[in-house]
């Protein structure tokens, strides 16, 4: 695989390429790139899991043409699909070098980090909802014990946004859950149970289930196990299933007679430092 | 087109979260969790996600300032440290030591600490020193 990598990066197939490297002690998200091809032997594939499809959108934010080379697992493969769909990435400048994924049916083994997720406490298992459980699972409570269970998790927000920041399919420039006029940023805490709730609903067709966004969540709150039934709902109702290829498309739904006029993929990148950063910001 | 990752701790809070900034062309464009690191294990606070705008800025301090008259005006640290100096010496001989409290604060290494206290007790002479949380 590093012979195959090195190849690319000579030859100009990929002007540079996403993979993971050993840096004091923790495996982390790096860019190889031509000029230090050398490096490409310290290549790992590292057991802990990084939104590499995140920084290859900003990347090609700020340079629309530039190839790049990834190291993708199933979920990062996931994402990429929806990626294209949604005009994000495109997949002419984007190689992939698919490799071993998390264990699940189809496959025994596998290299994540997803391979032993943790047991939770005792009082989360009495009180709240314990994140491995599926869908189904949660629906044997009944009404008034499935609300409560929910509202403690919920409760716990600190709104971090970590679980939209880390999203590799989270790419809207204005975001509801920080637009003034719909759900505010401050606040704290924020109104339960509205505020899951909204992003819930737009993940709907969009959440591909890679889970980083639990694994961000510094009070833990069942985020993957909620996104997983707004997405059974999709399947059910819709017949979509999210990340599952790159030909589907969410607006198909509407017909064959339907079509959207494409935007322009990118905006340069100094208007968007500028608009992050400006005085309009801050109020 | 660089990309680099760079690992670092938040400058904010004592707990010292391990964090990741994503440096594209020598700028800082996001902020990411160190997933491995022992203290926040891939989670971070509001403020972690956001260094990236705190580092840069444009409401960022780069030279000291001076107020005159009721307006900022630029100066260098010589003439900064010096004003500050006379300003003390006057405060502590109109309404004693005593008048003058010093914060120390978790995010200065405890050396840095250490020299502020001493400076309070031994130049100044007082023993008002407080910490920056307690604010």
């Amino acid at each position: 695989m590093i012979e195959e990598i090195k190849q690319w990066l000579e030859e100009g197939i990929v002007d540079l390429f996403l993979g993971y490297k050993m840096v004091m002690g923790h495996p982390l998200p790096h860019c190889f790139v031509k000029e230090r091809i050398e490096e490409v032997d310290d290549l790992i594939i590292g057991l802990s899991r990084y939104s590499l499809e995140k920084i290859a959108t900003h990347i090609a934010a700020a340079q629309p043409d530039i190839k790049i080379g990834m190291l993708v697992r199933d979920c990062n493969q996931r994402a990429l699909n929806v990626l294209y769909i949604w005009n994000q990435l495109n997949p002419d400048n984007v190689k992939t070098v698919n490799v071993n994924c998390c264990p699940s049916n189809l496959k025994e083994h596998g290299d994540c980090s997803y391979l032993e997720p943790e047991t939770p406490g005792i009082y989360k298992q009495q009180v709240g909802l314990d994140n491995t459980l599926r869908p189904q699972d949660v629906e044997e409570y009944d009404q008034p014990q499935q609300l409560s269970r929910w509202m403690y998790e919920f409760q716990k927000c600190i709104k971090c946004y970590g679980c939209r920041n880390i999203c590799p399919v989270c790419f809207c420039r204005e975001c509801s859950l920080e637009h003034k006029e719909l759900i505010g940023t401050g606040a704290l805490p924020p109104e339960v149970p509205i505020f899951h709730l909204v992003r819930a609903v737009h993940m709907a067709g969009r959440c591909i289930d890679c889970g980083l966004c639990e694994d961000a969540c510094p009070v833990d709150i069942p985020l993957r196990l909620l996104y997983r039934k707004v997405n059974e709902i999709v399947v059910n109702v819709f017949d979509y299933e999210t990340g599952s290829s790159v030909n589907q498309s969410p607006f198909s739904i509407l017909g064959d007679k339907v079509t959207l006029e494409p935007k322009p993929l990118y905006i340069k990148r100094a208007e968007t430092t500028k608009s992050s950063i400006g005085p309009q910001e801050m109020n | 087109m660089d990309c680099k990752f760079i690992p670092s701790i938040c400058s904010y809070c004592g707990t010292g979260c391990g964090i990741l900034f994503e440096v594209i062309d020598g700028q800082i464009v996001s902020t990411l969790p160190m997933k491995t690191h022992p203290v926040n294990a891939g989670k971070l606070c509001i403020k972690g996600w956001n260094l990236h705008e705190h580092v840069n800025s444009f409401l960022r301090l780069k030279q000291p300032l001076v107020k005159t008259f009721g307006r900022f005006i630029k100066t260098d640290w010589d003439e900064a440290i010096q004003l500050a100096a006379d300003r003390f010496r006057e405060i502590i001989e109109k309404y004693g030591p005593d008048a003058v409290g010093i914060l120390v604060s978790a995010k200065i290494t405890n050396e840095e600490n250490y020299l502020a206290q001493k400076f309070a007790r031994a130049v100044i002479g007082t023993n008002n020193v407080d910490h920056c949380a307690r604010l």
